[in-house]
């Protein structure tokens, strides 16, 4: 069962994971923060399973498995915040949303 | 004898303790019977303790009795020890047989005070206090009855709490003392270090274990400071006329029965260890001298009635310390016991008569009591008589024995010898314009107010006077316990010299022999000389007085100087305010201002400052821009990534 080399997964996950990161810095919107950081948590998925079958180990998958279920939590109590923030008619700028300033 | 020594010590405590956690379930009347019925079984349980022991060979008097250990550290073993002996059963019977007497008095003097109780309870601890100092079989115990003979007394000084001068004196007390007992307690830790004992045997024995030359010294002058503050000796007696504020039985209790007789009681007890160190106990005697000088000097232009015995105290302690500075420990302690008689009957016959005025002590107001007070008018001129030494009254017997044995006493003795005669001149002199400004005359219109019938209820009206509970007034002369007991004291005061005739018939020498041999003894003829000079010149100071006070035929000489220095009490206070309390003051001032303020205050502002800037500025960090947060996060990742790559 032979596929691309390992290479090719990594490139793959680490342009992921920079797409990810870019949107997480560059965008205002919570709900694309929240998007792009699921990016960014699924390139480092397909970096984990890659090197898993690279190695032929099951731990990596195993791995990429909880890490899902993380983001999957994680979105829900994102979105949950996301919704009590429009629920309160604030505006959903993540700029704007800054009253823990020091 | 053992179980009567103990009883003895123990009832006032109990019934310390009694009254203390009665509270309001006992009567305040209750309280003061119980209180004198516990110094009276003291008392009783001291005669049976001297009964027993006269039954025993005079060698064999001392019988220590340890309860248990009390204090154990590596080497030391201090135990709960007391001693019966001679002196402790003379100095057991004249505490607990004057305080009886003193503290059934204050019955009737304390009636109707509103602290009543607390007032019985600390008198009977203040008796505790003092069996417990005379009656300790160590060093320790003996030092733990000093302390609290300190505390009791500065509780009863200041008992009328509600007076700042009470409050004041009764502070001043305590400092004075604890300033003697500082140099006890440093005298005890050479005597440790020194012989690893306190009980007196062992000491006693050991006293060359101490060492010939500075640490024998060392001991025994820090014994004298202590013996000095307790009986209010130059120079730490400031604190004695102070303490009349209290009510005027504690001044009886501390002037006869209990804390001033404890230094003299103090240096008889060591005297192996003064004797080892001769020069501080001429010192002692020294101190005695100037004090009865001085004392007897200021009591001549005290106008308070209280203070004026105060300051006879003063003078008396002083012919005691002369006496045992000189090695005439019999004669100091017989002394100590006629001078217990007469002063508390003199403080309480006075206090009939302040009582009786509303609580007035100036004695300018007063006037022409004779008529009106028979009975306080004998009483008090009992006492006086007795203060002057004038015979057959007890403090004729006492006080000659003492000016016989310092003239036999070398040089040095027949110098004290003519200080103490200038002494017993200035007691007559004082004793009797006390007396005569007091007693004789007409009435004034203060007294006339006060005494004379049908006047009472405007007196009443008049004069609410400052204590509360003397502005009940009380026809005639007071309540029984007051008279009768006065009645008892009047009789001890008169006869109780009888007991010892210097050089004929000697009980209280003989019995105190074994504890303290007497390093002297006078001849008959130095007895005789000096007995015929002391009376001589007491009776001059009366004549003086008389022409003066009673007669006023001479006018007393003004001398605005000598005047002003007596009425300041030689500028003793100032010259401590002088040279302790300014410099004290002015030190803390200084330390607030240049010590305090920049160091500790400005540290501590410094550090708040220091912190406070730097929580601002990590504050700026914290943006509240997700977006920031994550640009750092990611650019630290990359510089750690950079690193780890590079440093590999």
């Amino acid at each position: 069962m032979k596929g691309p080399d390992v290479v090719w997964y990594l490139a793959l996950a680490g342009f992921l994971f920079c797409t990810g990161a870019l949107g997480v810095l560059i965008r205002r919107s919570p709900l694309i923060v929240l998007l792009s950081l699921e990016i960014m948590l699924n390139g480092a998925n397909l970096a984990l399973i890659a090197f898993s079958r690279h190695y032929a180990q099951g731990d990596g998958q195993i791995f990429a498995l909880t890490v899902m279920a993380v983001a999957a939590s994680e979105v829900v109590v994102g979105l949950g915040l996301i919704v009590a923030i429009a629920r309160k008619n604030l505006d959903l700028d993540v700029d704007k949303l800054s009253t823990l300033r020091g | 004898m053992i179980a009567a020594a103990w009883i003895c010590l123990l009832t006032p405590l109990g019934a310390t303790l009694a009254i203390t956690l009665a509270g309001s379930r006992i009567t305040r009347r209750g309280a003061g019977y119980l209180a004198t019925a516990s110094v009276a079984a003291s008392f009783v349980s001291a005669v049976v303790a001297f009964a027993l022991l006269l039954g025993d060979s005079p060698e064999h008097r001392s019988h220590p009795s340890t309860l248990w250990s009390w204090l154990t550290a590596g080497q030391l073993d201090f135990g709960l020890r007391i001693l019966v002996d001679p002196l402790s059963v003379f100095m057991m019977l004249v505490v607990a047989g004057v305080g009886s007497l003193i503290v059934a008095y204050s019955i009737g003097y304390m009636d109707g005070d509103d602290e009543e109780r607390r007032y019985f309870a600390y008198m009977a601890l203040f008796v505790f206090s003092m069996l417990l100092l005379v009656q300790g079989g160590n060093l320790l115990l003996l030092f733990v009855g000093w302390g609290l003979v300190g505390l009791s007394s500065y509780l009863l000084i200041g008992f009328w709490h509600d007076r700042p001068s009470a409050i004041a004196a009764a502070k001043k007390a305590f400092v004075m003392n604890a300033i003697g007992d500082a140099t006890m307690a440093l005298a005890l830790f050479v005597v440790i270090q020194r012989t690893g004992s306190l009980d007196f045997e062992t000491v006693f024995t050991h006293t060359g274990a101490l060492g010939g030359g500075w640490a024998v010294n060392l001991v025994a002058l820090g014994l004298l400071g202590g013996a000095v503050a307790k009986s209010a000796q130059l120079p730490l007696h400031t604190w004695l006329p102070d303490a009349m504020e209290g009510p005027t039985p504690v001044s009886a209790l501390i002037h006869a029965a209990t804390m001033v007789t404890a230094g003299v009681y103090l240096i008889v007890r060591t005297n192996p260890i003064f004797e080892a160190a001769p020069r501080v106990l001429e010192l002692a005697a020294g101190l005695g001298a100037a004090t009865l000088v001085l004392a007897g000097l200021i009591a001549l232009v005290q106008t308070d009635i209280k203070r004026v015995i105060a300051y006879s105290t003063m003078s008396q302690i002083g012919y005691m310390f002369l006496a045992v500075g000189l090695g005439a420990y019999a004669n100091g302690m017989f002394h100590l016991m006629t001078h217990a008689f007469f002063k508390a009957l003199l403080f309480m016959a006075a206090g009939i008569a302040i009582h009786a005025l509303a609580g007035e002590q100036d004695i300018r107001k007063m006037g022409g009591l004779r008529r009106l007070m028979p009975f306080t008018y004998i009483a008090f001129l009992v006492g006086t008589l007795s203060l002057t030494g004038i015979p057959p009254f007890s403090g004729f017997f006492s006080k000659d024995s003492i000016l016989g044995a310092a003239l036999a006493q070398g040089w040095y003795g027949q110098v004290l010898w003519g200080v103490g005669m200038i002494g017993t001149f200035l007691t007559g002199l004082y004793a009797f314009r006390l007396f005569f400004v007091v007693f004789w005359g007409e009435p004034s219109g203060f007294v006339r107010e006060h005494l004379m019938t049908g006047s009472h209820a405007q007196a009443r009206e008049g004069h609410l006077s400052h204590d509360g509970h003397e502005s009940h007034m009380h026809a005639g002369e007071g309540p029984l316990s007051m008279t009768l007991t006065v009645g008892v004291l009047t009789v001890l005061a008169a006869t109780g010299g009888l007991l010892q005739f210097a050089g004929v018939w000697t009980p209280v020498s003989d019995w105190l022999e074994p504890v303290a041999r007497p390093l002297v003894e006078a001849t008959g003829a130095q007895e005789a000389v000096s007995s015929v000079l002391a009376v001589g010149l007491g009776l001059a100071g009366i004549w003086v007085a008389w022409l003066i006070y009673a007669k006023r035929r001479v006018q007393a000489p003004r001398l605005a100087t000598v005047q002003a220095l007596l009425e300041h009490k030689f500028y003793f206070d100032e010259l401590y305010g002088l040279a302790f309390y300014r410099p004290a003051v002015l030190l803390a001032t200084g330390l607030t201002r240049f010590v305090e303020q920049p160091l500790v205050l400005g540290s501590v502002r410094g550090l708040v400052r220091g912190v406070r800037e730097l929580g601002l500025g990590t504050g700026r960090i914290q943006t509240g821009l997700v977006r920031t947060y994550a640009l750092s996060i990611a650019a630290s990742i990359a510089v750690v990534t950079v690193v780890f790559l590079a440093v590999r």
